[in-house]
């Protein structure tokens, strides 16, 4: 059994990025904002204090690196995202580098805490690859300073208790800000996660929407008719226009599609259209389980959807059999009545064996959908449960 | 402790309360370290010894109260007294002593609040801790301040305070914000999918009828599935095997008679009506949260064409930039909701198919532009009686 839980639906991960690259522009753009107040306060600072000129302008020309580093990112990152995920990195670099380099201009304990800045500014993008460097960068940079440069975190006259007291509060306030992030990333995961959950859901609820109505009512959509009648009203449409009707070809391109004619055959029927022209249609289908006869049954289905403000942020959208309102008994009833269902099979789908059942229910989000108790038992019996199953049900489901 | 662990690591699997749970431990074993370090950091503090005695067992009694709300199940009552708990602590230190390391507690303190990431929690108890830091500040800074320090130093111990504390503010509030809208489009998608999920009931019902096949909850060898799986779970877990049987059977019995009628039924007990309340979620006979779980459990083993960036998009501008393509779709969808059955009727048969005033409202209704672009739906409005003559419905 695999140690790190998966989704049950593939997809999901790769939806998940999708929306991870989505926000995390929006994200850029907050840090590149902080950045630049970072800066402006410093170097005002500095040239007020009559800090040695160099050194501002040394400060100045990195900020102004890093954050004309992360516009450009920012520009490209419309074309290719992986410039938006090598923002992320360099930012969180760029301002560690940055501050650790005030601390040593400063030399003052007040400068040190800074560090935390450069922590909580890294944070806001709610990465764990960024919490990790950061951590790694602010452990390091604290012990540093602590060992060698004791005056910077007023430790050199400190008394002893004073010293131990400051590394102490120094590590458990690391350690909470890790545990703090590393929670605070999981949780922004978990809400993508039931977007990509729900989306895909819907996508399969469609697909088996549409086959079962082909398998209950034994009849599919009559495309011929779909054309004939598309092709009358495209007519009169041109006709209002007055002009010509420039739809005939697509027209039949598609119907073409329609009865399972190839792309490049029909690539070679008509030269005009190229290969992407040919993708383009494909879309336009109606058939089958093609997108446009998904697009129509998902707007009929939403038809009078009213959310009320109480079910937001409710648990009652979040399906499983562990709620915590719910009795030990209740859920061992529930756990039991849907894994003999599974067991028993439904019509219209494929029949599933114990280890197919088993492997999903352990090693996806299924498990977390049951209590820990019963999945333990579960766990270390389901060669009983398939047994005491297979014996009543009768079923004749591979192990 | 195992459990625990994999629960933290597995954190994005589960929902918000257990999440709050998990939160509210964790903050309480940080406390508990910090408060067990206290106690000898506490000699050196200026307090008499009776009142540092004093403090120190308000903590111990204070963390038993949050042990207790825990066991109770009262989290969000927990994390408020965590939260006061830390910045209880941060007073002890900041009161007792003017070193260095009281003034790394006041970050403490807001990342906790942080870390429950509650907005009018931040506002209240993260505005009071970043307060009394920069007072503390302003009146220690004969500590704080070095000799040979830098111009200007106690204001940039306020700074830097004041800058974490709006940085995570402006953090907690762009992600409010964000979890709002994807919370709210969850909730819609969650209903459109309940709606699917509705006549896919009524299909599999029609075909379990259609095959002869009795449904699960009716069928003897399931039911003694059940039964005895469920006594099984509760010899292993010391459960009352009788007290399982019990349950199954009303919940067998709420089939039969349905949810209602067994409310309405006076000779009923409270316990049970609140027990068959809850079991409600989980009947067979109609599209519940159990139904949906088997589906999708069963979806999962159904072919599904191959994963691409379009895949969840429903609007009709990603399917062509073309104009010409685009009346091509229009036309092929409105043809399809006027003809086709989409839904079930009154009487729960898949025999609803939508009328002309329903799909215009689909076309130029609040909810249109989830499909259509503005351009679209003008098309639609300028030719709709086309559309009617030509698309609508079949004589």
């Amino acid at each position: 059994m695999p140690k790190n839980k998966s989704y049950m639906f593939a997809e999901i991960a790769d939806y998940r990025e999708a929306l991870e690259i989505k926000h995390l522009r929006t994200r850029n753009i907050f840090v590149v904002i902080l950045m630049v107040f970072v800066m402006v306060f410093t170097l005002v600072y500095m040239l007020v204090s009559g800090f040695d000129l160099k050194q501002t302008i040394s400060l100045l020309v990195g900020f102004l690196f890093v954050i004309i580093f992360n516009m450009s990112g920012l520009a490209y990152g419309r074309e290719n995202y992986r410039f938006y995920q090598l923002n992320k990195y360099v930012t969180t670099l760029g301002i560690y580098v940055l501050t650790i380099s005030i601390v040593f201009i400063f030399q003052s304990p007040s400068a040190i805490t800074a560090l935390f800045i450069a922590y909580a500014v890294s944070a806001f993008y709610q990465d764990l690859k960024v919490i990790l460097i950061s951590n790694l960068f602010l452990l390091f940079s604290v012990v540093m300073f602590m060992l060698n440069f004791p005056e910077y975190v007023n430790m050199q006259n400190s008394s002893l208790q004073d010293q131990i007291g400051i590394g102490i509060f120094f590590l458990a306030f690391v350690l909470i800000l890790t545990i703090s992030s590393y929670i605070i990333v999981k949780q922004k995961q978990f809400f993508y996660n039931q977007i990509a959950l729900s989306r895909e859901t819907e996508f399969r609820n469609l697909d088996l929407l549409i086959d079962l109505q082909k398998q209950v009512h034994d009849e599919d959509v009559d495309i011929e008719s779909y054309y004939r009648r598309t092709k009358e009203f495209l007519e009169a449409f041109s006709k209002r226009l007055g002009i010509e009707n420039a739809f005939h070809n697509k027209m039949q391109i598609l119907l073409a599609m329609e009865k399972g004619e190839k792309k490049s055959t029909l690539g070679d029927k008509y030269p005009e259209f190229a290969k992407e022209d040919m993708d383009s249609l494909e879309e336009l289908l109606i058939g089958a389980r093609h997108k446009l006869r998904k697009t129509a049954l998902k707007m009929s289905h939403t038809i009078d959807i009213d959310v009320k403000k109480r079910e937001m942020f409710s648990e009652t959208h979040f399906k499983s059999f562990n709620h915590q309102t719910d009795s030990l008994e209740i859920k061992i009833i529930a756990f039991v009545v849907f894994y003999a269902a599974l067991k028993r099979g439904m019509d219209g789908f494929p029949e599933l064996a114990e280890k197919t059942i088993h492997d999903a229910l352990v090693s996806t989000d299924y498990f977390y959908y049951i209590d820990p108790r019963v999945m333990r038992i579960y766990q270390k019996n389901s060669e009983v449960f398939d047994t005491i199953s297979k014996d009543i049900l009768g079923k004749k489901v591979s192990s | 402790m195992k459990d625990f662990l994999r629960r933290v690591f597995d954190t994005e699997f589960l929902p918000m309360s257990e999440v709050r749970k998990i939160k509210v431990l964790l903050v309480m074993a940080f406390l508990l370290v910090i408060t067990a370090l206290t106690i000898p950091f506490s000699l050196f503090f200026s307090y008499s010894t009776f009142i540092t005695i004093l403090i120190l067992a308000i903590f111990l009694v204070v963390y038993g109260l949050m042990a207790v709300l825990i066991q109770l199940n009262k989290i969000l009552a927990a994390i408020q007294i965590s939260i006061l708990y830390s910045i209880g602590l941060t007073l002890f230190y900041t009161q007792g002593t003017s070193a260095f390391y009281a003034y790394l507690f006041f970050f403490i303190a807001l990342t906790i609040i942080i870390f429950y990431q509650e907005l009018y929690s931040y506002l209240v108890y993260g505005t009071i801790v970043t307060g009394l830091g920069i007072f503390y500040i302003v009146t220690h800074q004969s500590a704080l301040v070095l000799a040979q320090d830098i111009p200007g130093s106690m204001y940039i111990y306020i700074l830097i305070l004041a800058l974490f504390y709006i940085v995570f503010l402006m953090q907690i509030l762009y992600n409010e914000k964000l979890y709002t809208d994807m919370n709210f489009d969850w909730v819609r998608l969650n209903h459109v999918i309940d709606k699917y999920q509705d006549d896919i009931f009524i299909y599999l019902d029609e075909f379990q009828k259609m095959n002869k096949r009795p449904l699960a909850y009716e069928d003897l060898d399931f039911q003694k599935t059940v039964n005895e799986l469920a006594v099984f779970i509760g010899e292993q877990t010391k459960e009352s095997g009788k007290d399982i049987i019990n349950v199954f059977d009303l919940y067998l019995y709420i089939h039969e008679k349905g949810i209602a009628r067994i409310l309405e039924n006076e000779e009923i007990s409270v316990s049970m009506k609140k027990t068959a309340n809850r079991l409600n979620k989980y009947l067979l006979n109609r599209r519940t949260d159990m139904f949906s779980m088997i589906v999708n459990f069963f979806s999962r083993f159904k072919p599904s064409e191959k994963y691409n960036q379009n895949r969840y998009d429903y609007s009709l501008r990603k399917f062509s930039t073309k104009g010409d393509e685009q009346v091509i779709a229009l036309a092929m969808i409105y043809q399809y909701l006027a003809n086709e059955v989409t839904g079930s009727d009154e009487w729960e048969q898949m025999k609803r198919v939508l009328t002309e005033t329903e799909i215009e409202e689909l076309f130029t209704g609040s909810d249109a532009e989830e499909f259509l672009t503005p351009s679209q739906i003008a098309f639609f409005k300028e030719n709709l009686d086309l559309f009617v003559d030509y698309l609508g419905k079949k004589q």
